[in-house]
């Protein structure tokens, strides 16, 4: 101990054998803390760690630099899960006694494993998370909070105590019961746990004493009993109705009639109609079927009729190619006359068999080298053919007056020249003359519109006025 | 019998890591000998004075 004023060691005196100042009074004052320190530390021997802790802060009201003290306080804090609390006592201890002071080796413990103090923040974080959710009356998550509390600092008795609060205001006494029993291990002499435990011990033991609250009271025709986790509450003082055997029988006989009766009533119906409702629902399911079966049917006979179309004109246009003996006969006829036509430059055959060849194909449907040679062959005879046809139809037309075998020739003049505009114009003369009007006309249509100005088309054009006055 | 709302008033939040410095700051640390020490201190000045 040392003086106030001066700082030297005092001895026995009450007063400073240094500077002389009088100490009595200050003597006291250290004796009571350090009694206080003793307290404490008997206290926290007996876990009596809220006694402790009282008996602590007693000692450092006296002295504030009782190292003892204070550093037993931070034990004890963080013993009870207030790490922040006992890291705050250790460094105002590590402040008032830097040199061999154990506070040293308590701050280093926590500050040099990280994921130590990362766990006890996280710890008090979630305690503050589950505290909030308390107060925006959220309990459930309340209590799920403080599961993960306890688990990380199963000695965070604070957090025992306000699980134990959740679990009575749940009237779930057992449980509470439990949490307290922990709290009571850690901290034997808590006023709070103790009132709890008091409440608790009340609430599971209702016929030990009749001051019970009137609200249990509601309990007594109870029994409650733990069964693992559960709690099992079974009904006292329920009696069995007792009767004859003939009234039990009439009783079940009375039940059935009305159990049947029910049933006629209230099932069959329910059961007929949901029947009803489902064989509706398969009739319109096997409509709608035949209906798509009906359409893809009637899609599919419209396919096999335009594929029947398409096989009558593709087989029609195969006959035209084909002939008896299978082979394409107007290709190779045209060969032929081109053949014949090469051998002997006979023009009257290859004449006959190219118009052989117009009788029996479309000219314009056939295929580019069939019509390139047979125009070429065309060109080769047609002009000299056209001219000895234009004669002969001449002579006949006007010699001999004969119309029809003037037409022929004329028809085929025009065939192999179409260009000759006096062919033309005979042809229709002649149809004019054999009164075949309709061809007539359409001939001098064909001269008026391809040769216009000339003398032939101003003829037809006569002649056709002479045609539409004789109608 | 316990009433839940006026017992969570007896609970508080925990101090969290952050708030050690504020919470060491914010701690009176005057005990019963600063007190005594102060008194002596004015009545010797008191003294000296008259």
């Amino acid at each position: 101990m040392f003086c106030y004023h001066c700082g030297c060691q005092l001895s026995e005196h009450d007063f400073c054998t240094a500077c002389g100042a009088d100490v009595s009074l200050y003597k006291k004052i250290m004796y009571v803390s350090n009694r206080f320190y003793n307290d404490g530390l008997e206290k926290a021997g007996v876990r009596d760690l809220s006694g402790a802790i009282n008996s602590l802060r007693q000692s450092l009201k006296f002295n504030k630099n009782n190292i003892d003290a204070r550093n037993l306080l931070g034990l004890i804090y963080f013993e009870t899960g207030e790490a922040v609390a006992a890291l705050s006592e250790w460094v105002i201890s590590k402040n008032l006694r830097p040199d061999k002071n154990i506070a040293d080796d308590y701050i280093s413990m926590i500050q040099s494993n990280a994921s130590r103090l990362d766990s006890i923040n996280q710890t008090i974080k979630k305690y503050n998370q589950a505290y909030a959710y308390c107060i925006q009356d959220s309990k459930d998550l309340a209590i799920i909070q403080l599961k993960k509390v306890l688990s990380l600092n199963p000695k965070f008795v604070q957090a025992h105590q306000l699980l134990a609060l959740l679990y009575m205001d749940s009237e779930q006494w057992e449980r509470a019961r439990k949490e307290l029993q922990k709290c009571v291990d850690i901290d034997r002499n808590n006023t709070l746990t103790l009132r709890y435990l008091k409440e608790v011990e009340l609430m599971l033991a209702p016929d030990e004493n009749a001051k019970q609250p009137a609200a249990k009271r509601k309990k007594d025709n109870t029994l409650r009993y733990q069964s693992d986790n559960e709690v099992i509450i079974q009904p006292l003082n329920v009696r069995e109705q007792k009767g004859g055997g003939v009234s039990t029988l009439v009783n079940i006989g009375i039940g059935l009639v009305i159990g049947l009766a029910a049933m006629y009533f209230l099932v069959v119906p329910s059961r007929v109609a949901s029947i009803r409702s489902e064989s509706d629902q398969i009739r319109r399911d096997l409509g709608e079927q035949l209906d798509a079966k009906t359409l893809e049917i009637q899609d599919l006979e419209g396919q096999v009729n335009s594929l029947q179309a398409e096989l009558d004109e593709k087989t029609q246009e195969l006959e035209n190619y084909a002939g008896t003996d299978g082979t394409l006969s107007s290709m190779d006829n045209l060969l032929a006359a081109a053949a014949a036509y090469l051998d002997t430059e006979d023009v009257d055959q290859a004449a006959t068999n190219l118009e052989s060849i117009a009788d029996s194909v479309v000219i314009e449907e056939m295929p580019e080298s069939f019509q390139r040679l047979y125009n070429t062959l065309l060109g080769i005879i047609g002009p000299g053919l056209a001219k000895d046809y234009y004669n002969e139809g001449y002579r006949l037309y006007y010699n001999e007056a004969d119309y029809e075998a003037a037409l022929e020739q004329f028809t085929k003049a025009v065939f192999y020249n179409n260009d000759n505009v006096d062919a033309l114009f005979y042809l229709a003369r002649s149809y004019h003359r054999l009164g075949d009007f309709n061809n007539a006309n359409l001939v001098y249509d064909d001269l008026i519109e391809r040769f216009p100005n000339t003398d032939r088309a101003k003829r037809s054009q006569e002649f056709k006025n002479d045609m539409a006055g004789s109608q | 019998m316990i009433n839940f709302e006026e017992e969570l008033k007896k609970f508080h939040p925990s101090l969290e890591v952050e708030d050690a410095e504020e919470a060491i700051y914010n701690q009176d640390l005057t005990d019963m000998a600063d007190l005594l020490v102060k008194m002596i201190k004015e009545s010797e000045e008191q003294e000296s004075a008259n």
